[in-house]
């Protein structure tokens, strides 16, 4: 209990100084959302002193920092100058279709990592290990740009998979099984795009903490005692590398809002990725302090799970905890 | 006898009470719209007859902000804006003069003070209510108020003074003006006629800026356009569905628009855009660069693209000649003393080369520019503005006259020096999102190398050039450009005028810095008031000659407006003005209807 209170106040530091920053970062950052009406010649610069003055951009920044915090309590966490709404609605609905995509990622790849991770270790140095470290090689060195537009480009040429969008336009007219056909259609190229640029890491992690453990004297008494390949790999070897394993997962929870962020552009996504881009070009700056408080709670609640985790996974720690 | 009497009053009360309660219920609600007897008299447009249904689906670079027109900032909220809204008097994009719209007719009094718009009769709003002069008179009370900040406000300001209106019956409007005003019924363009049933009241409460968003609900919002709102669904698309009031007609008197429905979708990148056309899922693109527009016409597809010719988009060099502060780093003060001199700057603008420009930056889908009026404005072009081809002979020649001087190193490498023998080195800032500008820029740095300038391109993110050039002025040169919404030079006033907020070289001066400045504004705010088109056009001229003279700004290129569409589209007919392919819609129809049927 004591443990769980100390990670919330950490976490409530953490978020409290990740929103100063964020704050100070964007706001200090040259030039605003109103900038871009000084080019219109049609816009006189007294109206755009008068936005500016109505959004607040020109009151102090301490002021306008306790009036987001407000919002904040509020549950709006500022307003959108673009939108002209609260952010927090807008921010939801987008994080959702992100989540949807990158939670997809995330088993899938995991799924794959852990047996294929496995499989490598158990033939360190032989032909079929070195082929997948080709491979997980040569898919790291591609950029993740290069991939999704690679995978559009056959997409378009196939003429079979939707390039970009989330659902078809009579998607509302469809059956169920006919809208979760339309949704995985619509989901295939970028889960496809980020599986591939997320599973090398993983796959590499996996393999060199098993081949690792492979080594121990008690995995090889266990062979000795002649326990199933299988059995010694699963029950045996994996739990023993978990501890690595376990923080690089919470890691992958962190990133859930922010990882898929480039291919969602790329793919016309209507997650987070686009939202907080053209937030950021727009100096939209309470979207874009929005996007970064919610994504570090991710990555506090990420760690925090990864740590129960560890905690349950390894006696060790209990241990340790407990003395 | 008196128990049957009782009975029947009581009857008569059961008979009063019903006729009462069937008043009360048929009686019209705020819900239901009035009716409104009169004669429609629908607008009949000429062009291509085409059928009805279908859906056209358009991409957007961007999800739009907003349906509010007091509001809305963005091109893409402009554009569906544009679908969904109507004026009194409308720009026809493609012959870029004036038509009815709203307004049936309109006479300007012998002075030029006084305009008198006449409403059609009969015309209903997307939800079913009757347009009258109420409504325009509502419409400009609530632009025109300061307390709304509509953007748009400043252009019904003359001098200072707003214009007023009153409504002479229910159809008449009768608009004065402080002063003649050398547009004349072009100004009614753009302005949204706002439905008053709908937004008197949250305007009373100081909310009208809050409405409008895109999550709201279709019975909620309603326009004069040929469409009206379906459905938003957030980060993906906007759908709207054919206004069945619109009021205007085909030939065969057959109600536009044409389609049953309009779809935005949101892809946020140019080429993922080109992706979707390609694949189907699009049927019309727009605002195409000129790789993807040379991509999709070498390929052969089951659609058309169109080049449709030189834009309204006019991209241009200028230096910074903004009066230095304390906080001006010397530097920059130091090489504003080359920049000040006109020889100077007629060099650069002989030095570079338009038409490599064209070819390289555009793969020849533009034209080059020497003035800020682009060929694409056919009515306001200075046919007699000189088109000087590069020259650097001519660029040496007058850097020589304006004191200037060259030194070679042991390599070969000349080098210009000012009168004090100082190295002439400056940097040139740019969009690091326009890599057509960024590309200009590189070309512009090797054509003045080879007048021995030494040319620093720095590409700066979009929102932090706006501040270098018109916040902190830490800037030598930029490479900017800028998009006429209209073919009249008045929209562009600003830009000319020494006061103005764009005059982008040196904004907002209390007083003009130099006599040709101070001509100019003579001459921009002569036309401005000017009655007709001879007058304005010749004093306009002679503004353009003066800025081609001086050189404040040099101009480089004008991008062709690059657009397609499906075979199946028809009365595609894409105009320089925005919208480029949407300024028609409602005649827009698709010939085979199964297709899209099927999507």
């Amino acid at each position: 209990m004591r443990y769980l209170l100390r990670r919330s106040a950490h976490a409530a530091f953490l978020l409290l100084g990740v929103s100063l920053l964020a704050f100070a970062f964007t706001v200090l950052a040259p030039g605003s959302y109103f900038d871009e009406m000084r080019l219109n010649p049609q816009i006189a610069p007294e109206t755009i002193v008068a936005l500016r003055s109505r959004y607040e951009l020109d009151r102090p920044l301490p002021v306008r920092y306790v009036h987001w915090v407000i919002s904040l309590a509020h549950g709006d966490m500022g307003f959108s100058f673009a939108y002209n709404t609260p952010v927090a609605p807008l921010l939801l609905v987008r994080a959702r279709n992100t989540l949807l995509l990158t939670v997809t990622v995330m088993l899938l790849a995991w799924g794959i990592a852990l047996p294929l991770g496995i499989w490598s270790a158990d033939h360190l140095g032989r032909l079929p290990d070195r082929l997948l470290s080709w491979g997980t090689a040569a898919l790291l060195v591609i950029p993740d740009l290069v991939l999704a537009l690679g995978l559009l480009v056959i997409a378009v040429k196939m003429g079979r998979l939707p390039t970009g969008g989330m659902v078809s336009l009579n998607f509302e007219n469809l059956s169920f099984l006919g809208k979760t056909r339309d949704l995985l259609l619509h989901m295939a190229l970028p889960v496809a795009a980020l599986v591939l640029s997320v599973l090398p890491l993983l796959v590499r992690h996996v393999r060199a903490a098993v081949a690792e453990v492979l080594l121990a004297p008690f995995l090889l008494a266990a062979e000795g005692h002649g326990i199933p390949r299988r059995t010694l790999l699963y029950r045996y070897a994996l739990p023993a590398a978990a501890n690595p394993l376990v923080a690089l997962f919470g890691f992958s929870i962190g990133t859930l809002l922010s990882g898929s962020l480039l291919i969602e552009v790329v793919m016309s996504w209507p997650g987070l990725g686009p939202f907080l881009l053209e937030a950021i070009l727009a100096r939209d700056i309470y979207v874009v302090i929005g996007g970064v408080l919610l994504s570090t709670l991710f990555l506090v609640g990420g760690n925090f799970l990864a740590d129960l985790l560890l905690y349950w996974a390894d006696p060790r720690i209990r241990t340790e905890t407990g003395a | 006898m008196k128990p049957e009497r009782a009975n029947c009053s009581s009857r008569r009360i059961v008979f009063l009470l019903l006729f009462v309660l069937a008043a009360l219920f048929t009686r019209p609600t705020a819900g239901s719209p009035p009716q409104n007897n009169s004669k429609e008299e629908l607008l009949v447009l000429a062009g291509e007859m085409g059928h009805p249904g279908g859906r056209l689906v358009v991409a957007l670079r961007a999800e739009p902000k907003t349906l509010n027109p007091l509001i809305a900032l963005d091109a893409p909220s402009r554009e569906v804006i544009g679908a969904m809204q109507a004026d009194l008097v409308h720009i026809n994009r493609a012959t870029q003069l004036t038509e009815p719209a709203l307004a049936k007719s309109w006479k300007i009094s012998p002075d030029g003070l006084r305009y008198t718009l006449v409403l059609r009769s009969g015309l209903k709003f997307s939800d079913g209510y009757p347009l009258d002069a109420d409504d325009v008179l509502f419409t400009f009370r609530v632009y025109l108020d300061e307390k709304v900040h509509a953007p748009q406000r400043d252009l019904l300001l003359f001098d200072g003074k707003p214009l007023s209106l009153r409504k002479t019956d229910s159809q008449t409007i009768v608009f004065q003006l402080p002063k003649p005003y050398g547009v004349a019924e072009r100004m009614f363009d753009g302005w949204a006629i706002l439905p008053k049933h709908l937004l008197e009241k949250p305007y009373e409460e100081g909310k009208i800026a809050q409405l409008g968003a895109l999550a709201t609900r279709p019975n909620e919002w309603a326009g004069l356009g040929p469409f009206r709102l379906k459905e938003y669904v957030a980060g993906q698309r906007l759908v709207l569905e054919r206004n069945p009031y619109f009021w205007k007609a085909d030939e065969k008197g057959n109600r536009l628009p044409y389609l049953n429905e309009l779809v935005f979708l949101f892809v946020p990148s140019a080429d993922a855009q080109v992706l979707r056309f390609q694949s189907g899922e699009t049927d019309v693109i727009s605002r195409l660069g000129a790789e993807n527009f040379s991509v999709l016409s070498r390929q052969e597809g089951n659609y058309t693209m169109v080049d449709a010719g030189p834009g309204f988009e006019y991209n241009f060099l200028f230096f910074n000649l903004s009066d230095p502060t304390e906080k001006t780093p010397a530097e920059i003060v130091q090489r504003q003393k080359w920049f000040r001199e006109a020889k100077f700057r007629q060099a650069v603008s002989a030095a570079i080369d338009r038409e490599a420009i064209v070819r390289l930056v555009y793969q020849g889908r533009g034209a080059p520019l020497w003035g800020l009026v682009t060929p694409g404005n056919r009515r306001w072009q200075d046919e007699k503005l000189p088109h000087p081809p590069r020259s650097l002979d001519r660029a040496r020649t007058l850097l020589k006259e304006a004191g200037f001087s060259w030194t070679s190193a042991s390599d070969g490498e000349i080098t210009l020096l000012d009168s004090g023998g100082k190295p002439v080195e400056f940097s040139v800032v740019t969009s690091s999102s326009n890599a057509d500008r960024a590309k200009m820029a590189t070309l512009i740095q090797d054509d003045l190398k080879q007048l021995g300038m030494r040319v620093a391109v720095v590409p700066l993110e979009f929102r932090s050039l706006l501040d270098r050039v018109t916040q902190t002025k830490e800037y030598d040169a930029c490479v900017l450009g800028m998009v006429s919404p209209d073919a009249d030079p008045n929209v562009d006033v600003n830009v000319w005028l020494s006061r103005g907020g764009t005059h982008l070289w040196n904004p907002s001066q209390a007083h003009p810095a130099t006599p040709w400045e101070a001509e100019i504004d003579r001459l921009i705010d002569e036309q401005m008031y000017a009655r007709t088109f001879e007058q304005r056009k010749k004093l306009y001229d002679r503004a353009q000659e003066l800025l081609r003279e001086y050189q404040p700004m040099i101009f480089l290129a004008s991008p062709d407006i690059l657009t397609g569409a499906k075979k199946s589209v028809g009365n595609f007919r894409p105009a320089v003005l925005e919208p480029y392919v949407l300024w028609n819609v409602e005649q827009l129809y698709l010939k085979n209807d199964a297709v899209n049927a099927t999507r």
